[in-house]
């Protein structure tokens, strides 16, 4: 019999820290974790020598970038790992100190996320290709927004106004690399990169880092946080791609099977949800992964959209953070920084950019290969 | 017709002219469980684990349904100058696939009929033309 994350002793979020998302700068990868490792310790108000394992995040940096950066904190002889799961990444290793807590092994375990923009070395898998090298991220979900638009009636301006809603949440947030409001002529007028895409429209290039800290209710009470401050965790899910029918979007079914499972995990439906991070890379993503999270009937994404739904205060708040185009998406950092953002807003310090009433929110992220995974958090 | 080589020849092969488009099948492969799929690889099956003799190679027909296309501005890759645009295509015979659509193809809309082309993409060291596959829209 296997046990879900829920099944396993309560763990909680204690801690949340980032370096702020920007340009690729000359700022080394430790200066960038060590400042949201920091943020982090000093938000949960505990000491370094508290974090008995440490999960880094990091898709670009290269083999064991980790201890590098962790010895600068004091070296205390945990533990510490390295995982790489693509976009995905900081949600997979913030799934892992989760489980690590909730199982007993750890009372308090870190999640940091750290990336500079290297260049993406996919592996050789011996098998050859029709023109992968001409399909770049951008242009694989240009695809997909030519199939959504044609297959629901949505125009261009429909699809850009996601990319304005979420530069306006990304203005309010010191963290974010963009953080300027931009209108709908404006991203519909900015370069334009594949299909319909401008440049407003997608994920910018950037680095950053974010950490959150977990904690069990023995680790809570043993080191005096204050518990009021603590957010739980209530689902964790991770899943790879499987076969869809043909012609099926993957992306999208992927994100469903995940967030039905860490739905029923956390006995919740899609309309409890207050808070929703999620994987917009590129603006046609928030609307599949909506109705693929199930908040919308598939098709009717731009309606919530238009009708002011998924703002900041509407019924669902979407990327309160500014998501993937706003914060931006410097890869290993973005899981956590979800995380942390949800957190921020559970415990109603969010600030301008606070959604009112916020108990429950849902971290999503996939990762290309195919991967996605889901969190659930409460207050 | 001149000499010619195909780009990728693990990939398709050449089956007829008429000229100065040639038709093409495409090299997949079909498991013992029935899935279809492209390229052929003899690793497993994506479907059902199964490997070795239960995955034998099948030519496809390089004819299908285009189920959307987009046409790239920007690309990093000097090799492949932008603009250029790409297809992702439903084949008759099941997997779905993206490439190039063919440089001289009218635009091209989702539920239209298309078809794989070798078409000519230069030529290598010793003068010999080089095809590699286009999509066009079916005549």
């Amino acid at each position: 019999m296997t046990r879900s994350l829920n099944d396993l002793r309560p763990v909680y979020v204690v801690g949340i820290g980032w370096h702020r998302y920007q340009n690729p700068s000359e700022t080394p990868y430790v200066e960038l974790g060590l400042t949201a490792i920091r943020a982090a310790l000093a938000d949960a108000r505990i000491e370094w020598p508290a974090v008995e394992s440490t999960y880094v995040a990091t898709a670009l940096l290269g083999m064991a970038s980790g201890r590098p950066m962790l010895r600068h904190l004091g070296a205390t002889g945990a533990p510490l790992m390295h995982v790489e799961n693509a976009s995905a990444s900081g949600s997979t290793a913030f799934r892992h100190a989760c489980i690590e807590v909730a199982s007993g092994i750890s009372d308090v375990a870190l999640a940091v996320g750290v990336d500079k923009r290297n260049p993406v070395r996919r592996p050789d898998t011996g098998i050859g290709n029709l023109a992968e090298d001409a399909i770049v991220p951008f242009t694989h979900f240009a695809l997909l927004t030519n199939e959504y638009a044609v297959r629901h009636n949505a125009s261009t301006e429909d699809i850009a106004r996601v990319a304005v809603k979420n530069h306006r949440n990304g203005a309010k947030n010191p963290n974010a690399q963009r953080q300027q409001e931009r209108t709908l002529d404006e991203v519909l007028g900015g370069k334009r990169v594949s299909g319909s895409l401008t440049s407003l429209q997608c994920t910018p290039i950037g680095e950053g880092a974010a950490a959150v800290i977990v904690a069990s209710e023995d680790g809570i009470r043993r080191l005096g946080v204050d518990a009021g401050r603590a957010i739980r965790t209530t689902a964790s899910v991770g899943r790879s791609e499987r076969v869809y029918p043909p012609g099926a979007g993957f992306d999208a079914a992927l994100t469903k099977e995940t967030a039905d499972l860490a739905l029923a995990q956390a006995k919740l439906t899609p309309k409890d949800l207050d808070i929703i991070e999620l994987h917009d890379a590129f603006t046609v993503e928030e609307l599949h992964y909506i109705e693929s999270i199930g908040l919308c009937p598939e098709g009717h994404g731009v309606r919530m959209l238009k009708d002011g739904a998924l703002d900041i205060g509407g019924q669902c708040a979407i990327n309160p953070s500014g998501g993937l185009i706003a914060m931006g998406h410097p890869i290993g950092p973005t899981g956590i920084g979800q995380i942390g953002e949800i957190v921020m807003q559970l415990r109603g310090e969010a600030g301008p950019r606070q959604h009112g009433g916020a108990r429950i929110g849902l971290a999503h992220m996939v990762g290309v290969g195919a991967v996605c995974y889901v969190h659930i958090l409460q207050r | 017709m001149q000499p010619h080589k195909l780009l990728k020849p693990g990939l398709y092969s050449a089956r007829s002219s008429d000229g100065s488009r040639t038709s093409a099948r495409l090299k997949g492969g079909r498991c013992r469980c029935g899935y279809v799929f492209f390229p052929m690889q003899t690793y497993g099956c994506e479907r059902c684990g199964s490997h070795g003799d239960a995955l034998t190679p099948c030519e496809l027909s390089a004819h299908g349904t285009l189920l959307a296309e987009a046409t790239v501005h920007l690309h990093a890759d000097k090799n492949r100058p932008a603009p250029f645009t790409i297809v992702k295509v439903a084949l008759d015979d099941g997997p779905v696939i993206r490439t190039l659509l063919a440089e001289d193809s009218a635009p091209v809309a989702p539920g239209q009929r298309v078809t794989g082309r070798l078409a000519a993409i230069g030529q290598n060291e010793s003068g010999e033309t080089v095809l590699d596959l286009r999509f066009c829209i079916a005549s």
